[in-house]
């Protein structure tokens, strides 16, 4: 399974959720944001020849059932502790990106033996106190794009992920991801007001990293996140949008492997 | 069929070029535009010629609410549907209608609703809408469950007026402990229910499925039958046969001395049909407010948009009605032997149309074209 990975279905938490599964090694979980699963990616790979990386559509997101009572991310972090369970996965590392950044947080404040290192990439949940988070419902898919990135011509993929009108059957996936993005981020907007008081529970080794030119999700953030977990490491990546796993590949693969 | 007055009251008073620059009159067109010693006068206006339209013989007067646009100043449908209440006496007041999902406390909701009855005598008509996606924003309200608490609140407001209090009310989104108010609707069980729509099937089927008027709004006529054949549809399988009052239609219309008159004013149309209409997907379709069905149905109902439509081209799809008194009356009643419709609503002021001309048409709408359109 080095070069390759799965594209499968599991049963897990009474909901049908959609998993890719490549590598293997430690486990490694990784938690997509706002916009969904853009499937098994370069970094995904690169990870991928060190640990057996878990890259599931949140429920309500992608291909994965909607468990009704989900309703907010802790709701997701809950389901995501129970679907574990089920899994048999005890212990691992988490990297969330964006949204999914907060829910990897929400996951670590509510069960902290279960992550053991924890990568948080221009996250959400937090409150900045410089700036705003951007309101992504208020954008166009194409201003969106746009935002994400600081400068396309550098991210290998973004033709691929980016270049082409989506068929009717990826718009469905894309409005469905967007719908069930609303449906749990949408008050507060994007942030849980406990989750810094929570967030002084931790004590994993957690790694912070973040786009010097996030325009999604501001730095502070980022700096937020890095004051509250106690030990944290933060690191900003010079010239790098909101996502910085698809913009910088390497670059990122570089600074998360060290710490992993 | 009965007549209904209806203006959403606009703010018109800046240049159309300012909102030019930005991506739409709603939702962020800022409100350093609006001069509330201006807005004041203008309701003045706007009132009196409510008045007047019950003077000359509307049977009903329509009042609308929206939110963060010039488009509409009426921000509380409660607020002017009280003063109507009181400042005319024989009119039916139609609110069309009470943004369901956005409020937070429907109780409160259901208080307000009695009031405006009981002050009007029971004249009041107690619109319920969905509102527009735009109402989402300005409010907050997540569009996601925006029909779960459409529903809800309806539910609510219905059990409110015709339960006997106290009682406890524990949903999905409402929760209260010790409802009883002490103002209850004049009219029982309770004040007439409408619902407005613009082509969302499920709206057809909720409405139907209660027995309440459905009120198609701007709809081209083929559009506006389908849907009113959906209502049949959906009211057989309940157990009933629709009968025109069960049906409303709202146009826009100006009548006038002579049709190049009513030409030119009916030109004032066109600020209301234009950038009030445009804006960004994501404003009028936040995540959720559609369903895929009705964004299906929406893409065929309009094959180009309204704020697209040109003059000719409105009034060639029957959104605009503008003429003499002879010319006018002859539109109409075209529409209402093609629809069958209860209720015809007419938007008769809009944009920058001055308090004289729109008087003018309420005068030759009441005394000329509402007895015409009467005569069997």
């Amino acid at each position: 399974m080095a070069d390759g990975y799965t594209d499968a279905f599991v049963e897990v938490a009474e909901t049908k959720l959609r998993m890719l599964r490549g590598g293997q090694g430690e486990p490694l979980l990784i938690l997509h944001g706002a916009g969904g699963n853009r499937g098994w990616l370069q970094y995904m790979q690169l990870l991928s020849q060190r640990f057996q990386v878990y890259v599931p559509d949140h429920p309500g997101f992608g291909k994965s059932d909607q468990p009704e009572w989900i309703a907010s991310v802790p709701d997701l972090a809950c389901f995501y502790l129970w679907a574990l369970e089920d899994l048999g996965l005890s212990r691992l590392r988490v990297i969330g990106f964006s949204m999914g950044g907060w829910l990897a947080a929400e996951m670590a404040v509510m069960c902290p033996q279960l992550v053991e290192r924890m990568v948080l990439v221009g996250a959400a949940g937090v409150k900045p106190t410089q700036g705003e988070i951007t309101d992504i419902f208020l954008l166009s898919p194409a201003e969106m794009t746009a935002k994400m990135f600081y400068d396309t011509k550098q991210a290998p993929e973004y033709e691929q992920l980016y270049g082409a009108q989506p068929s009717p059957e990826e718009q469905d996936l894309l409005t469905r991801n967007r719908e069930m993005a609303a449906r749990i981020t949408w008050k507060p907007y994007m942030h849980d007001p406990r989750l810094p008081s929570l967030l002084r529970r931790l004590r994993m080794p957690t790694l912070i990293v973040w786009g010097r030119q996030d325009a999604i999700v501001p730095v502070n953030c980022g700096e937020l996140y890095h004051q509250n977990i106690r030990g944290s490491e933060l690191v900003i990546m010079e010239q790098c949008g909101h996502v910085p796993q698809i913009e910088k590949p390497q670059e990122f693969v570089n600074i998360v492997s060290e710490f992993l | 069929m009965d007549v209904y007055y209806f203006t959403e009251m606009p703010y018109a008073e800046f240049p159309e070029s300012e909102a030019e620059k930005f991506p739409s009159m709603r939702l962020t067109f800022p409100n350093t535009y609006f001069d509330p010693r201006l807005a004041s006068e203008l309701f003045r206006r706007y009132l009196d010629e409510y008045q007047y339209a019950e003077e000359v013989g509307f049977d009903g007067l329509m009042i609308n609410e929206h939110h963060n646009t010039p488009s509409c100043m009426d921000v509380e449908v409660n607020i002017t549907g009280g003063i109507l209440a009181r400042i005319t006496q024989r009119a039916k007041i139609l609110m069309l209608g009470n943004l369901l999902p956005t409020t937070d406390n429907p109780v409160r909701l259901a208080e307000e609703i009695a009031m405006v009855d009981v002050i009007s005598g029971g004249r009041l008509i107690s619109g319920v809408v969905r509102g527009i996606g735009v109402e989402n924003w300005a409010t907050n309200t997540n569009p996601v469950y925006n029909r779960e608490r459409f529903e809800e609140c309806h539910d609510l407001l219905i059990k409110t007026w015709t339960t006997p209090g106290p009682f406890r009310w524990e949903g999905k989104h409402f929760h209260f402990r010790v409802i009883n108010p002490w103002m209850v609707p004049i009219q029982k069980p309770h004040p007439p229910i409408w619902v407005p729509g613009t082509g969302s099937p499920e709206t057809v089927e909720w409405a139907a499925r209660h027995r309440y008027t459905y009120a198609a709004f701007l709809t081209p006529l083929d559009v506006a039958e389908d849907l009113f054949k959906l209502y049949h549809k959906h009211a057989e399988e309940v157990g009933y046969t629709p009968r025109p009052e069960h049906f409303a239609f709202m146009i826009c219309c100006h009548v006038n001395d002579t049709d190049e008159k009513a030409q030119e004013e009916g030109r004032h149309f066109l600020w209301r049909m234009g950038h009030p209409l445009r804006g960004p997907q994501a404003y009028f379709a936040p995540p959720g407010y559609v369903s895929r069905v009705a964004a299906l149905m929406a893409s065929r109902r309009r094959p180009k948009p309204l704020n697209q439509l040109s003059y000719q081209e409105l009034q060639d799809a029957n959104h605009l009605i503008v003429g003499s008194p002879e010319t006018v009356i002859k539109k109409l009643r075209y529409i209402k032997d093609r629809l069958g419709i209860g209720a015809l609503l007419l938007e008769a002021q809009a944009g920058q149309m001055s308090h004289q001309t729109t008087m003018r048409s309420i005068e030759l709408l009441g005394r000329e074209v509402i007895p015409a359109l009467k005569e069997l």
